[in-house]
């Protein structure tokens, strides 16, 4: 399809104009950040701050306990992750390959367990954890984590092994593999960027959770995640935006990170695991 | 000699011990860590309980938390609520989202740069998307009351967060922004699948700009804005984390959704046995919509 020039002009004045009200919200936290305390608490809003105020990274980190929340945070992901990638690898394996009795509604119940409310889970696993002493520790958190990541690696595993032809197997089990060390010797390493999409995935899940994080940790200020951090702060009744902006950054910024390397296989993660 | 059977994947019948095997440990964790708390949060419901622990002596079977509920106008006002929100994020993220993605499928340049702008929001937690737009709503210094006075729409700042109709936009708009990147992503993904042999045979038969929309890419579009409508919809009806931090609920529970009156009932006054009850509820019209959505998605490699 061929453009006029008033065509291609009209486009791309469009995708701009729409880039930028897109971005604007993230523009908006990062100039918050920079501006100063008379700046935030006037009219007309700073648009561009008259002395960007770097040092304000540095404040927040040494006033406030975001490297904790950060450490946390990943402590909780890593364990998430690792504990749900563990048991889906292995039942995304199955399902994909092998006719379980049952397996098919198992599929099917896994599928339709992300779709729980978190606000109605909580109140068991509240007990259940209270009962247990987990109530305040990290491994409440990584285990109510996995209730909605399992559903989510399962079924995106699933999706990465169809697509590995079943005759790669077939050929490794006459050279003499059983299924098992087929899987492991085969299937697995030809998987990895499969499993690496996976396992991302699964970390942006579990790094931008709160409900679970602030029920089980809310007393517990030595263990609050980094959501639990920045919404405390904006609990408080003097608010300094420009603190909490900045502290905000340190907790998107891998996030994004993360987004703007690994787009293709987030996104591709996101449809598999929707369209199921 | 004994020959080890030779187990074939490409069979159709592929029953094998290891499948089970392979299978076991998601069976076992979602039994304890799912199945299980479902079943302990419908027998709450049916029960009279505050604060619960497990080992606590079950109290008799009750249907006086259903009662309360169904007679409660906080439930009724919580549905109202629940259902205004929903049908306005859905509206909202679908109208973006679609736009958005029909804007980046043109072919130019710098197009995967942005692509990757436009889902960008999808990528900072919820969190993080409340800190932005409660700032922007501020009742003192806030850009969006600011705004309105420019175009004459107030005349002083709006107090957003604590005006009842103000707030449930502030927490709509939140949400908007925080979800159409999903529809825009979804919808970017069902149009590259639509063969591009359609739009040429449409061509030469004179179909113009909206008819080609009208009647190419909207009917191969509409299987997966099924599922996309949807998955925003459960995903706004569950939303916990923007309301509870942008309005706790508030003002005078205008922006209290069914997810949010569970959490307080539960964890606010310790009503255990009315917010499963509540949950519950949420739960069956969640999976009304799953169900609806299994039956009806495009069915891929199942």
């Amino acid at each position: 399809m061929r453009r006029t020039l008033s065509q291609s002009i009209l486009l791309y004045a469009t995708i701009v104009g729409a880039a930028i009200v897109i971005l604007f919200p993230i523009y908006w936290l990062v100039i918050t950040a920079l501006a100063s305390t008379d700046e935030l608490s006037s009219l007309p809003p700073t648009f561009w701050p008259e002395a960007p105020d770097w040092g304000v990274f540095a404040k927040v980190i040494s006033e406030r306990p975001i490297l904790t929340w950060l450490w946390n945070s990943t402590l909780a992901a890593i364990g998430a992750v690792s504990l749900s990638m563990l048991v889906s690898v292995a039942a995304g394996y199955s399902l994909s390959r092998f006719k379980v009795r049952g397996g098919h509604s198992m599929g099917m119940f896994i599928l339709t367990a992300k779709m729980l409310p978190a606000t109605l889970m909580v109140i068991p696993l509240f007990a259940l954890f209270r009962s247990f002493g987990l109530v305040g520790s990290l491994w409440s958190v990584i285990l109510a984590q996995a209730t909605f990541i399992i559903p989510f690696t399962t079924w995106m595993l699933k999706g990465y092994f169809d697509t590995i032809p079943r005759e790669l197997e077939q050929a490794a089990m006459v050279d003499g593999c059983t299924p098992l060390s087929a899987m492991f010797k085969v299937v697995l390493p030809i998987s990895t960027p499969g499993l690496a999409a996976t396992g991302l995935y699964a970390f942006v899940l579990s790094w931008s959770e709160y409900a679970y994080a602030r029920t089980f940790l809310i007393s517990e200020q030595g263990n609050w995640t980094a959501n639990l951090g920045i919404a405390g702060m904006r609990g408080e009744y003097t608010s300094a935006w420009n603190e909490i902006s900045a502290a905000s950054i340190f907790v998107a910024l891998p996030i994004i990170i993360i987004y703007i390397f690994l787009e293709r296989y987030l996104v591709g993660g996101l449809t598999a695991g929707a369209e199921k | 000699m004994h020959k080890q059977r030779m187990f074939d994947l490409a069979r159709p019948s592929r029953q094998h011990w290891l499948g089970y095997l392979l299978l076991a440990p998601a069976v076992i964790l979602v039994a304890v860590i799912i199945i299980y708390p479902l079943i302990i949060s419908v027998d709450l419901s049916f029960q009279n309980v505050k604060l619960v622990k497990m080992g606590d002596a079950r109290k008799p079977f009750t249907l006086i938390n259903y009662q309360r509920l169904f007679t409660s106008p906080d439930f009724w006002m919580a549905c109202w609520v629940t259902l205004k929100l929903v049908v306005a994020v859905t509206v909202g993220s679908l109208v973006v989202g679609l736009s958005t993605a029909l804007l980046v499928n043109n072919k130019f340049k710098g197009r995967t740069l942005a692509r990757l702008i436009m889902a960008l929001p999808w990528a900072v937690p919820e969190v993080i998307a409340v800190v932005i737009f409660a700032w922007i709503f501020d009742s003192s210094f806030g850009l969006m009351s600011w705004v309105f006075i420019k175009l004459g729409i107030t005349t002083e700042m709006v107090a957003w967060v604590s005006t009842p109709g103000a707030a449930f936009w502030a927490v709509a708009m939140t949400m908007i922004w925080k979800g159409f990147p999903f529809v825009s992503i979804m919808t970017l993904a069902g149009l590259q699948s639509i063969p591009s042999d359609f739009y040429a045979a449409a061509k030469v038969d004179g179909a113009n700009v909206y008819q080609r929309f009208r009647w190419i890419t909207l009917p191969s579009l509409m299987p997966v804005l099924g599922v996309t409508i949807v998955l925003v919809l459960l995903w706004v009806f569950r939303d916990f984390s923007i309301i509870k931090v942008l309005t706790n609920g508030g003002p005078l529970k205008s922006t209290t959704t069914l997810s949010i009156m569970t959490y307080d009932q539960a964890f606010g006054f310790f009503r255990f046995g009315y917010a499963s009850a509540v949950g519950v509820i949420t739960l069956i019209i969640c999976v009304i919509a799953s169900l609806f959505m299994l039956g009806r998605g495009p069915k891929s490699g199942l």
